[in-house]
């Protein structure tokens, strides 16, 4: 029988309150419980980076985090960057610099490149695949996804809408 | 915002919704009341079922039921695309590992998990086969029923089929040669890890039943469903979100036949989500074994090829039989060829089923026959591009005799890569160059059909079966519809899998839908455009022939309308749209060993300077060209991803990937810890991707189909280059440093 | 994942308390990217899982004082690679520890844990040999401080006892002027395992430390006080022989997915002379 364990969090900027089991990661809490299905379920084992969120101002794989870990912390995920209907610059980027194929692992990338971004405003291409590196694409974008970080860096993203 | 044109490189249509994380792929999919479910496998390769026990798992709470054979239709139905060699489920034997003996429905997933380890199954191992070798040796089990395989005298053996294509005299081309080199080359299982896991729901729907899947032929899907429950077509409802990559592992059925009967029986949604794991031993590719023996003459012209490809395909057939004979079909590559012998199997084995994989079968053995124009090149004393355009095909000439000609300057291609890679200058020291020549043929059949409604203010929808998986199916066809009919992107819809409101497409594989849906799409455009010029006659009162409708824009008597100003007037006060269909069809040919000639081919020349790490075998790619020859790139910035993305996943292959065994036929390295794929940080130094377009594709426009031809040859320019770099040849990949290693040792002491 | 009871104590007495309590069938939950995983894959079934972060005295810090830098046990890779006392006196430690796994990895992993999980390939393991690292555990008997050299046993096993907890790594600051280098192998330049890891420091009385993993059980530490290995002028055979010496302890598995023993102990040796070089010319330039 699972404990449940009350956890107070603050996610996307709103405080949540829900009851966790001990062995459900945040990865599945923030998909089932509060049905924020943006963060990806792929490896499960802190390899892929499709479960890439923020957490208390540091990104960290979700999958590895027991969401009881995340009491009292601050979680954002891909939802939360963006505000409303209006792309961020970062976004907009991967999109102009053809950094989406598929799709599945942009989210992820996405709070990577935001997080790289935040702690290194100017980074060089080998920052770039750094800190990246913990994010994978089957699709191979890793070409053009340097480029949108590279180009939102030098604060001049393409054809903006 | 205007109608963009094809050849803009506008924004990914889909995509907003991919970096914001709104983009609904099949597991973010909820139904109300929907149970999960958990397949129970067996750690081993081959296993005889004895009992099922599952009254431990039904304890647990939440546990709804378990599924085994003994609950489906009895004989168990079969399904596959081209044998009905599947079970739904394993019924007496467990064929590979991860073959599910049992399914668990229950309220949570949790009690789905906990109650598949409760899943009591007697079994024992059985004598698996896992290699040619022991697929072929005389005494080995047989993988497949021969009864599935009446009068067929292969069915005594684990070789399913054989493709022999031969033309010429070889015993004469073999006399008139002054060198055969012969070899044999190996290409690993290596599996496609989507980062996207495959994920199905079924649900009762109605009369009927609803299927979710990430799977890139619904209407393939839905027929099977149709016949596994017999039901008619329009009682089921195929659902296929974008899949999060395909690389042609979502192409047919695994679990959605199985979730539809337990859908049945629950009366209620059904969902099961693989883990990456369960992908592995799900979908992978055919892994080969090619013998080559390549004749020459002094000057380098091509004698003959003899190429035997035995090509390893898991348990069950799935479409690889397919792979092997459509891979194989090219396997002397885009020259000329006097004389040739190709042989393919396809070997069963009890190991995952091999399907499709971006590729197609041809990388296997363009690894082998490339590589070994290079070490003919060596030894001949010319240099190996010298080689390859001595012997390349010319535009118009049957290559291939009983198929399409060469339908491109490919020469073109070929030189601007050698300058990319500044062939004809000297490598820095240290370093390297190899260079090599990929051939895929396109699809050789095909029907696609597209509906395109013009609605009353000028917006359009365009309905198209294809699945978009990443290659940007969605904006080229929002491309066409906007070039076509003046319509800006952003009011442009298109639709697209779902089974009960999308046409009919046959698949989306082979790179065909620019061309095959990309034609529909565009004649039912044309269709449009004809029903303007007949209302724009009606209102001006001319006749129809006076009048042009041209990309948007309608032309009569020396006057240039926008397209909504004679569409208002002329839908006139009851208002409605204007619909259009196309149809894009290539005929079967059965005549043909492929069932139809090549609609094209890709064609793709791959250029490499590597350095290698004498110490640590370490390959360090420092520039990497690719040049594919694709008529038109309708949106070159797709065009470019899909090459790059091709040539990173063919780096995957060639240096770092592959299954690894246990002595049990049980594959070691699931999961993302111990199978590497590449990384960011796992790039060429350089890369340099280009495109050739001389419009003389049968696509839209003059486009070819495109996206796997820059997979095809990167392990032959790779291994060249590592050979030119430090002396070393190998032949079987991956290259890992450790290979190389052992190759650099051997060299020395030799 | 099989259910587990979720312990989150204050105080270091209630942690110590807990884990003396239930033994083996507790884990502490540090950063949790080897556990969750042990978790998920079943290789682990605890009954208890004791989460030591919001314990005070566990809580990140790098604190310098009595010539040791303190690295508590809460600390993460990320925090170790930044920080400058880290940089400036165990720089081998920063390169380790900016290898392990990824930014998110990183992010989590905590320095401690990586010791405690006691994995022969911990990439920071061999730095922390070398630079003389020790372990302060806090348990039902009191504190205890361990050379790291004593702690490791074998994969996966320490020597640490039953309800002890370790509460930071000490490293002492470097009596004499030190080079350093940190090596290792991998399958690819992406994140990933070592298959072999190294660590050489030299210091300008000529002791040459070697510390390496994944050649074997557990990190190995060999010591050559003789001078040999620092001298630029020794005939290469001579170092070579030296270096044999030091690496006589590797026995990796033959059972292992990701190198051949053969070529781990290739490796083994190339990453020495390489390391060794490294560190020298570090030593030089001070």
């Amino acid at each position: 029988m699972d404990q449940g364990i009350p956890i107070e969090l603050t996610v996307n900027g709103r405080r949540r309150t829900l009851v966790v089991a001990p062995r459900h990661t945040l990865l599945e809490v923030i998909r089932d419980e509060l049905a924020l299905t943006g963060t990806k379920e792929c490896c499960l084992v802190g390899e892929c980076g499709a479960c890439t969120v923020r957490l208390d101002e540091r990104i960290v794989d979700s999958c590895l985090v027991l969401a009881v870990e995340a009491d009292g912390c601050v979680v954002t995920t891909v939802e939360g960057l963006a505000a409303g209907d209006r792309l961020t610059r970062l976004q907009a980027a991967f999109l102009d610099h053809g950094g989406v194929q598929c799709g599945f692992c942009i989210p992820g990338q996405v709070m990577a490149a935001d997080d790289l971004l935040r702690r290194n405003p100017h980074p060089s291409l080998q920052e770039v695949e750094e800190g990246l590196a913990g994010n994978l694409c089957r699709c191979g974008c890793y070409g053009q996804i340097a480029e949108a970080v590279l180009a939102t860096a030098a604060g001049d993203p393409e054809g903006e809408a | 915002m205007s109608a963009v044109r094809v050849g803009d490189a506008p924004r990914r249509v889909g995509g907003e919704a991919r970096v914001t994380g709104r983009q609904q792929y099949v597991a973010d999919i909820h139904l109300a009341h929907e149970l999960h479910v958990k397949l129970v496998t067996l750690p081993v390769a081959r296993a005889r079922i004895g009992g099922i026990d599952t009254s431990a798992a039904l304890a647990l709470p939440g546990v709804r039921f378990v599924m085994t054979a003994a609950d489906l239709p009895q004989p168990v139905p079969r399904f596959g695309p081209q044998f009905r060699d599947r079970p739904i489920i394993a019924t007496d034997e467990t064929k590979y590992h991860g073959d599910p003996v049992a399914a668990v429905a229950a309220e949570t997933k949790d009690a789905a998990e906990a109650a598949a380890r409760l899943v009591r199954v007697a079994w024992e191992e059985l004598p698996a086969v896992t290699t040619v070798a022991a697929a072929l040796d005389p005494t080995a089990p047989l993988v497949q029923d021969p009864a599935i395989r009446p009068n067929d005298p292969l069915a005594a053996t684990n070789v399913l089929r054989e493709h022999p294509v031969s033309w010429g005299d070889l015993d004469a081309a073999a006399a008139s040669a002054d060198l055969v080199v012969e070899n044999v080359y190996t290409f690993p299982m290596v599996t496609h890890f989507a980062i996207e896991p495959h994920a199905f729901i079924a649900a009762p729907d109605g009369d009927g039943i609803a299927v979710w899947s990430s799977i890139q032929h619904p209407n393939w899907l839905q027929r099977v469903i149709a016949q596994l429950l017999d039901l008619p077509l329009a009682k089921v409802r195929v659902y296929a979100p974008d899949p999060g990559g395909g690389f042609g592992g979502k192409q047919h059925a695994k679990y959605e036949p199985l979730l539809a009967f337990m859908a049945l029986r629950a009366g209620r949604p059904v969902r099961l989500v693989l883990t990456l794991e369960e992908t592995f031993q799900a979908v992978r590719r055919t892994a080969a074994e090619v013998r080559v023996r390549t004749g020459l003459r002094s000057d380098g012209t091509l004698a003959f090829e003899d190429i035997e490809a035995n090509y390893l395909i898991g348990a069950y057939a799935d479409i690889a039989d397919r792979v092997v004979g459509k891979g194989s079909y090219p396997a002397c590559g885009p020259y000329r060829v006097p004389a040739a012998r190709i042989l393919a199997r396809s070997i069963l084995s009890h190991t995952v089923p091999s399907t499709a994989f971006r590729g197609f079968g041809n990388p296997q053995v363009n690894w082998a026959v490339e590589s070994n124009l290079t070490e003919a090149a060596a030894r001949l004393g010319i240099d190996p591009l010298e080689l390859r355009l001595r012997n390349l095909a010319r535009r118009g000439e049957a290559f291939i005799p009983f198929d399409t000609p060469c339908d491109g300057d490919w020469e073109q291609t070929v030189r601007r890569a050698a300058e990319l890679i500044g062939w004809n200058t000297p490598a820095p020291a240290g370093r390297g160059r190899g260079i090599a020549l990929g051939i895929k043929s396109g699809p050789t059949t095909g029907l696609s059909y597209s509906t395109v409604r013009l609605l009353a203010d000028g917006s359009v929808v365009v309905y198209a079966g294809t699945s978009d998986m990443g290659q940007g199916a969605r904006t080229v066809f929002a491309q066409i519809a906007s070039q076509e009919l003046g319509a800006s992107l952003d009011a442009v819809t298109v639709v697209m899998g779902d089974t009960g409101v999308v046409p009919y497409d046959q698949q989306t594989s082979a790179s065909r839908s620019t061309v095959l849906m990309g034609n529909a799409v565009l004649a039912a455009c044309r269709d449009i455009q004809a029903k303007l010029r007949s209302m724009a006659a009606r209102l001006h009162g001319v006749d129809e022939a006076e009048v042009v409708v041209d990309r948007g824009v309608v032309r009569l008597r020396g006057r240039e309308l926008p397209i909504i100003d004679v569409l208002k007037p002329g839908l006139g006060s009851l208002g409605g749209e204007l619909i259009g269909l196309g149809e894009m069809r290539k005929e079967a040919d059965p005549d043909h060993p492929l069932g139809g000639t090549a609609a094209f081919f890709e064609f793709n020349c791959t250029a490499v300077e590597a350095e290698v790490d004498e110490e640590t075998g370490d390959v360090t790619i420092a520039r990497y060209v690719t040049v594919s020859d694709v008529g038109k790139a309708i949106n070159p910035l797709q065009v470019r991803m899909q090459d790059e993305g091709a040539a990173i996943q063919g780096l995957g292959h060639t240096l770092l990937e592959q299954y690894i065994f246990d002595g049990h036929g049980r594959i070691r390295n699931l999961g993302a810890i111990d199978y590497r794929i590449p990384t960011s940080m796992d790039l060429p130094v350089e890369m340099i991707s280009e495109i050739v377009e001389n419009e003389d594709g049968p696509g839209p426009y003059g486009s070819k189909g495109m996206s796997e031809g820059a997979l095809l040859c990167v392990a032959a320019a790779v291994a060249g280059a590592v050979r030119d770099a430090s002396g070393v040849v190998i032949r079987d990949l991956p290259l890992t440093p450790e290979r190389v290693w052992r190759a650099l040792r051997d060299r020395d002491r030799s | 994942m099989h259910a587990f009871s979720y312990a989150r104590p204050a105080t270091l007495m209630e942690a110590v308390s807990l884990l003396a309590e239930h033994g083996p069938s507790a884990r502490v939950l540090a950063g949790g990217t080897d556990l969750v995983i042990r978790l998920r894959d079943g290789t682990l079934t605890p009954d208890v899982v004791v989460d030591v972060k919001r314990i005070p005295e566990l809580r990140p810090r790098i604190e310098l004082g009595d010539g040791r830098l303190s690295i508590s046990a809460g600390t993460v890779m990320t925090d170790v690679a930044a920080d400058e006392r880290v940089r400036r006196h165990f720089p081998a430690l920063v390169e380790a520890a900016r290898v392990v796994g990824s930014v998110q990895i990183r992010n989590r992993a905590t320095l401690a844990g990586n010791v405690c999980n006691a994995s022969p390939a911990a990439d920071t393991a061999p730095p922390l040999l070398v630079y003389r690292a020790v372990a302060v555990a806090i348990g039902p008997e009191g504190i205890r401080r361990i050379p790291l050299d004593e702690l490791f046993v074998r994969s996966g096993q320490t020597t640490l006892t039953r309800g002890e907890l370790v509460t930071a790594i000490e490293l002492p600051l470097p009596e004499r002027r030190t080079g350093a280098a940190h090596l290792r192998r991998t399958r690819r330049r992406g994140h990933d395992l070592a298959s072999v890891t190294l660590c050489c420091a030299v210091d300008e009385a000529g002791v040459t430390r070697i510390a390496y993993g994944s050649v074997g059980p557990r990190p190995v530490l060999e010591v050559d006080p003789s001078g040999l290995l620092a001298d630029p002028a020794a005939p290469s055979e001579t170092t070579a022989a030296a270096l044999e010496r030091m690496f006589a302890a590797a026995s990796p598995s033959p059972g292992s997915m990701r190198a051949s023993p053969e070529y781990r102990l290739a490796m083994l040796r190339v990453l020495g002379v390489r390391a060794l070089r490294t560190a020298l010319a570090r030593l030089v330039e001070g």
